[in-house]
């Protein structure tokens, strides 16, 4: 039973992650005074491409095909680590969070490697700057997630979760609040939202990660397109999961379950509904400023690393 | 029983026939094989000892250790000879082909040697011929005046490092004949003389594996060398050091106080960013390599630095993990630097170059090749289901560990050293990226890239085995790490690995697994596919040189951490006076990395200003001359009178 | 009435969190406005602290001072910065020397700083080390921003979170002080943020700007 409530997460997150681009992109348009489009149109813009034919340069290698697969695989696996409505995951191992950072990693090399391989300069231009962006993304990341590690005294990320669960609500941890707004200004670099990138820009020259999706059509850009949604609605749901669990379902009765749904679409929704505010207020990073920008998230992340031995 | 040395010996007498050295020598290595898989799997222990023979006290032997490090020299020289055996004939000829074919046995035997010592004339034997061999090796592909400053650098260095080791090992006297003799030794003595012999050790073993500041012969000498040698010597030669250092910190001294802990630590912090940013800022594909060296050489201090605080702070358990995770990556490291140098050879066999702005597009040309220069990317990134990503986690989990310390700076130290790993793994990410997406992918930058054909058998198949061993630790790690965990127990006291190292090896095959499956699923899906031109917004056509180059690719990593490249740089216009209508505009921008100018440059100039003011001694005068050996056989009289 | 009790009294417990928060966010603020802010948060932080207090030892004249607090520190000063801004029409960014990250860094150095110098009173204090850090830290924050921070305003709001710690500090060894030099001290601060406001104007009209490194004529 636990197994298939682990599998229905997983399925959840992978089917939700369309719906939570939409209403992003139809909360950002009503913000910004028009209509927008409807929240169901990511499904249909992926089954249309899905139904196309892929276009590939002359030049390219397997790489050029191979990358959207591998990138929509890391993103699955990474997926299938998250707590979403019950403490515990489809995957679980000690350790799992470093497996988590390197597990995005594996699927933005390939990224990478997919942008140089179409031959253009617009592809070669994305991954130099994704390379800046990742590099400087990674560090803060991986010591927000040691912080929240070292103070759940455990370093699997279903047993963080279930450890916050026990902790009173109301007890504020300098640990947790720190490597909360770390994470948060973290998530916002990887997952390529403003400040940091554009995810609805024209101009190639102000793109990163549309620029390394740009030569790509077909099935391919709708599993690019896809593992990004996943990678945003991953991102949130660890932010959830680690710092704000209470309400998940300890036992596996259906009214728990309801509850834990409930209590999910809640969270989901302020969480949706602040990063839709926080994109449409502030004007995108000129790209040598967000070597500052995930300075303020390292700084806060070192701090959240000090602060578990200094309130011990 | 150790037959290695023997027939390495005799293959190199049969220098003339054509592919009798290369065999003989995989057999002598298979041979290595076998005897090291059962010293560190079983436990055996294999002993030579000559002394009983000669008179001068020359033994070796095997023990898990020694058994571990001669394991991952023979199974890594394999298939780099296995390369060689098609590589050499290629592109040497005549007395150089000769030369090479009996330096390599001997080079390999050398190093058989230094992993196997149990004495110090042995050990030194081996150290001292393993740097002559490798010059030797260095110098059979051409001795112009450049390549000749770089050689006598890299043999200058050497030679320091092995000074500082002598010095070591001579502090152990009079007990300095035997390992055993010394073990038991260093039990008593007294606190500052094992840090002395901690410091020399760290400063002469240091100096052969390169951390910074004492890695200046590495970027020059590692690329000049013939390709196979240059991954004998990058892969294997190091581990070397690595060897010696573990030998003598943890096998002979027992641990120490954490301040060398965290000395080891602060230089692996600092050989691993610094050795990465400068591989960025490079192009040249086998300095770039070198460069790597240096920070996976840091990377192994890191785990070193953390294994010595965790011992002195009491806590065994955490040491054994943490030594584990260095000594894997050593063992990684070997095969994976191995297969991205045989790979610059074989690029460099196929398009006469390894510059990275003129390669590009190989990948379609060398699709093996290309293949296991991909997974050897992966491997030293870092990446999941690879072997660079199983030591680096353990790394991560030791320094997770770290935090449960009740010392309160190793509490906060070590987690904190887990966000510069995870720097260190960014940047090389990065890195590895350029270096590709580069030279594999997108077009060829230069007609002999566009003509580069796949190279012959012998050289796939080296490379090939390298990237199964690869793929094979990264997605069964308990193949090593169950045996490593009986090493670090021998080494240590009392220490067993904990379960927390076993869990990855439970979880990473189910997931390869189900990678497997879904990739495969999804590449079987029907996807029709069209070949169309790319986008070139409207322009006639996309040339080759609308890519980006690999300067152009590191350009906003250099902006960043300008702070540590410091260039010098000149603008020439012609003609000077009028900037309006110049004829040409020369842009030129050096780097000489800042050690050399802070830290070498200054050294060098007072020894020399020294040495000036000392030449006035000789003067030229007889006279002279006789009057300083009168002074000084009138002081010793003084002397042996008033003392 | 029982939940809200110990709800109340364990976020209280924990506010030294939020103050925290507050000094480094106010360190990576590039806008004046955001600085402003952040001080009226703090003020009602450091309100609630003294709400929390009174109820805990039962002072009388606790609540007066709070709410001359929160009517001076949360809503009057403030809404008169705010205005001064307005007026002065003045780019809104905080003209620093140091950037984002680096001030960031900081700030985060001087959080540690003020935890190392109050640790030997760990013993005394007990539970409310985190509020005398906390103080400190607001204090070395506030000279930080006055020291690093180049328009008039911002030394103004530098000043202020000074303040801020002294008076936390206060509150935590003591419990406050007595009446009467509370609201001399909070008096004195209205009409110091007055008097600035004044200035800041003449400032302005005499030399086009308000960038405090750009005024080394004024020497002798």
């Amino acid at each position: 039973m636990t197994l298939a409530m682990n599998v229905v997460q997983v399925l959840l997150l992978i089917l939700m992650a369309p719906l939570v681009r939409g209403v992003i992109a139809r909360l950002k348009a009503r913000i910004q005074n028009r209509r927008g489009a409807s929240v169901w149109r990511p499904y249909s813009d992926l089954l249309k491409l899905f139904r196309k034919e892929d276009l590939v340069p002359p030049s390219a290698s397997f790489v050029f095909r191979l990358a959207p697969i591998v990138v929509f695989t890391a993103t699955l696996v990474v997926a299938a680590f998250v707590p979403l409505l019950h403490g515990s995951a489809l995957l679980n191992a000690t350790g799992d969070f470093v497996l988590l950072v390197y597990l995005l990693a594996l699927g933005r090399f390939f990224l990478m490697l997919g942008a140089m391989d179409g031959g253009s300069s617009f592809g070669g231009m994305g991954a130099s700057r994704e390379a800046l962006v990742s590099t400087l993304a990674e560090a803060p990341f991986l010591l927000a997630l040691t912080s929240v590690a070292i103070a759940a005294h455990t370093s699997s990320i279903a047993e963080m979760v279930r450890w916050t669960m026990g902790q009173n609500f109301f007890q504020f941890s300098a640990v947790h609040a720190l490597a909360f707004v770390a994470i948060a200004l973290v998530a916002i670099a990887e997952t390529g939202r403003m400040p940091v990138d554009n995810p609805t820009t024209h101009l190639e020259l102000t793109m990163i990660h549309e620029a390394m999706v740009l030569e790509y059509s077909g099935p391919s850009l709708a599993l690019m397109e896809w593992a990004s949604a996943i990678k945003l609605t991953v991102v949130m749901a660890l932010l959830i999961a680690l710092f704000a669990p209470w309400g998940m379902a300890g036992s596996l009765s259906p009214l728990a379950i309801a509850i834990a749904s409930l209590v999910l679409l809640l969270k989901m929704t302020a969480l949706v509904a602040a990063l839709a505010l926080v994109e449409s207020s502030v004007a995108k990073l000129r790209m040598y400023l967000v070597p500052d920008f995930l300075g303020v998230a390292s700084a806060l992340a070192i701090l959240a690393v000090v602060f578990t031995a200094l309130m011990r | 029983m150790l037959s290695v040395p023997v027939l390495t010996l005799i293959s190199c007498r049969w220098a003339k026939a054509r592919a009798l050295p290369a065999v003989l020598l995989m057999g002598s290595l298979a041979v290595g094989i076998a005897v090291a898989a059962a010293a560190f799997y079983g436990g055996q222990k294999f002993v030579i000892d000559v002394s009983q023979v000669a008179s001068f006290s020359f033994a070796l032997s095997v023990d898990r250790l020694s058994a571990f490090f001669l394991l991952l020299i023979c199974s890594v020289s394999l298939p780099v000879i296995v390369f060689s055996s098609s590589y050499i004939p290629r592109h040497y000829s005549g007395a150089r082909r000769h030369w090479l074919w009996a330096l390599l046995p001997l080079f390999l035997m050398s190093m058989v040697v230094v992993v196997t010592a149990s004495t110090l004339f042995a050990f030194l034997f081996g150290w001292e011929l393993m740097t002559l061999f490798s010059a030797g090796l260095i110098l059979i592909d051409g001795d112009s005046e450049e390549r000749r400053h770089s050689i006598f650098v890299y043999l200058l260095m050497m030679h320091a490092g092995a000074a500082a080791v002598i010095g070591a090992f001579l502090l152990f006297l009079p007990h300095a004949g035997n390992f055993a003799e010394m073990r038991a030794s260093a039990t008593s003595m007294p606190p500052t003389l094992r840090t002395a012999v901690f410091l020399l050790a760290f400063v002469g073993f240091g100096t052969k594996a390169g951390i910074v500041p004492l890695h200046l012969w590495l970027p020059r000498a590692h690329p000049i060398a013939p390709s196979p040698v240059s991954a004998l010597m990058s892969g294997v030669m190091l581990k070397t050091a690595i060897y010696g250092f573990v030998r003598f910190a943890f096998d002979f001294l027992g641990g120490g106080p954490s301040w060398w802990g965290y000395l080891v630590l602060l230089t692996g912090c600092v050989s691993g960013l610094l050795g990465v940013l400068y591989a960025i800022a490079e192009h040249d594909l086998k300095r770039l390599l070198a460069y790597h060296s240096v920070e996976n050489i840091g990377i192994i201090y890191l785990g070193l630095g953390a294994a010595l605080v965790f011992a002195a702070n009491h806590s065994p358990v955490w040491a054994a993990l943490a030594l584990a995770a260095a000594l894997l990556h050593c063992l990684n490291h070997a095969i994976f630097k191995s297969l991205l140098f045989l790979g610059a050879g074989a690029i460099s066999d196929a398009a006469h170059t390894v510059d990275l702005e003129e390669l590009g597009g190989l990948l379609k040309r060398m699709p093996l090749t290309g293949t296991a220069f991909l997974i050897a990317c992966c491997s030293i990134v870092g990446l999941p289901l690879f072997n660079g990503f199983v030591s680096e986690w353990l790394t991560f989990r030791s320094f997770l560990a770290g935090s449960e310390m009740s010392n309160f700076s190793a509490a906060i130290i070590l987690p904190l050293a887990a966000g510069v790993l995870a720097l260190i793994g960014g940047l090389a990410a990065a890195c590895f990226a350029k270096v590709y997406g580069v030279a594999f992918l997108g077009r060829p930058r230069s007609r002999e890239a566009a003509i580069a054909n796949e190279v012959p058998l012998p050289m796939q198949a080296g490379m090939g085995a390298l990237a199964a061993a690869c793929v094979a630790i990264g997605v069964f790690p308990g193949l090593v790490l169950r045996s490593l965990g009986k090493l670090t127990a021998e080494l240590l006291p009392g220490a067993e690995l904990p379960q927390a190292a076993t869990s990855l090896s439970g979880i990473l095959p189910w997931i390869a697994l189900s990678a497997l499956v879904l990739v495969a699923s999804i590449a079987a899906l029907k996807r029709t596919k069209r070949l169309t031109a790319t986008w070139a917004c409207g322009l006639p056509g996309l040339n080759e040189r609308m890519q980006y180059t690999s300067t152009a690719f590191s350009k906003p990593l250099r902006k960043v951490f300008s702070q540590v490249y410091k260039a010098d740089r000149t603008v020439e216009v012609v003609p000077d006076g009028t900037p309006y209508f110049p004829v040409s505009i020369s842009y030129r921008s050096v780097r000489t990395t800042s050690f050399e100018k802070s830290l070498y440059r200054p050294g060098v100039d007072a020894i020399v200003a020294a040495a000036n003011r000392l030449r006035q001694l000789q003067t030229g005068n007889i006279q002279i001359y006789l009057l300083y050996i009168f002074a000084a056989l009138i002081a010793l009289l003084v002397f042996m009178r008033f003392v | 009435m029982g939940l809200f009790e110990t709800a109340a009294a364990k976020a209280l417990a924990s506010s030294g969190v939020f103050l925290f928060m507050t000094v480094l966010l106010i360190a990576a603020a590039k806008r004046t406005s955001t600085c402003i802010a952040l001080f009226s948060v703090q003020s009602l932080v450091i309100t609630a602290q003294i709400v929390a207090a009174s109820r805990m030892h039962h002072l009388r004249e606790g609540f007066a001072i709070a709410a001359l607090v929160l009517i001076v520190k949360v809503i009057a000063i403030p809404y008169a910065l705010h205005r001064i801004v307005e007026e002065l029409k003045v780019p809104r960014d905080v003209s620093s020397s140091t950037s984002s990250s680096q001030s960031v860094f900081i700030a985060a150095g001087l959080i540690l700083l003020s935890f190392f110098a109050v640790r030997p009173y760990a013993g005394v204090l007990g539970g409310d080390q985190a509020m005398l850090a906390a103080s400190v830290a607001l204090v070395l924050t506030g000279g930080f921003l006055m020291i690093s921070r180049k328009k008039a305003l911002m030394q103004v709001v530098g000043l202020l979170v000074l303040d801020n710690g002294i008076f936390l500090a206060a509150l935590t060894t003591t419990f406050g002080m007595p009446l009467v030099i509370e609201i001399g001290i909070v008096f004195d601060l209205l009409m110091g943020v007055f008097l600035m406001g004044l200035f800041v104007f003449r400032i302005r009209d005499t030399f086009n700007h308000v960038d405090v490194s750009k005024m080394r004529r004024l020497r002798g």
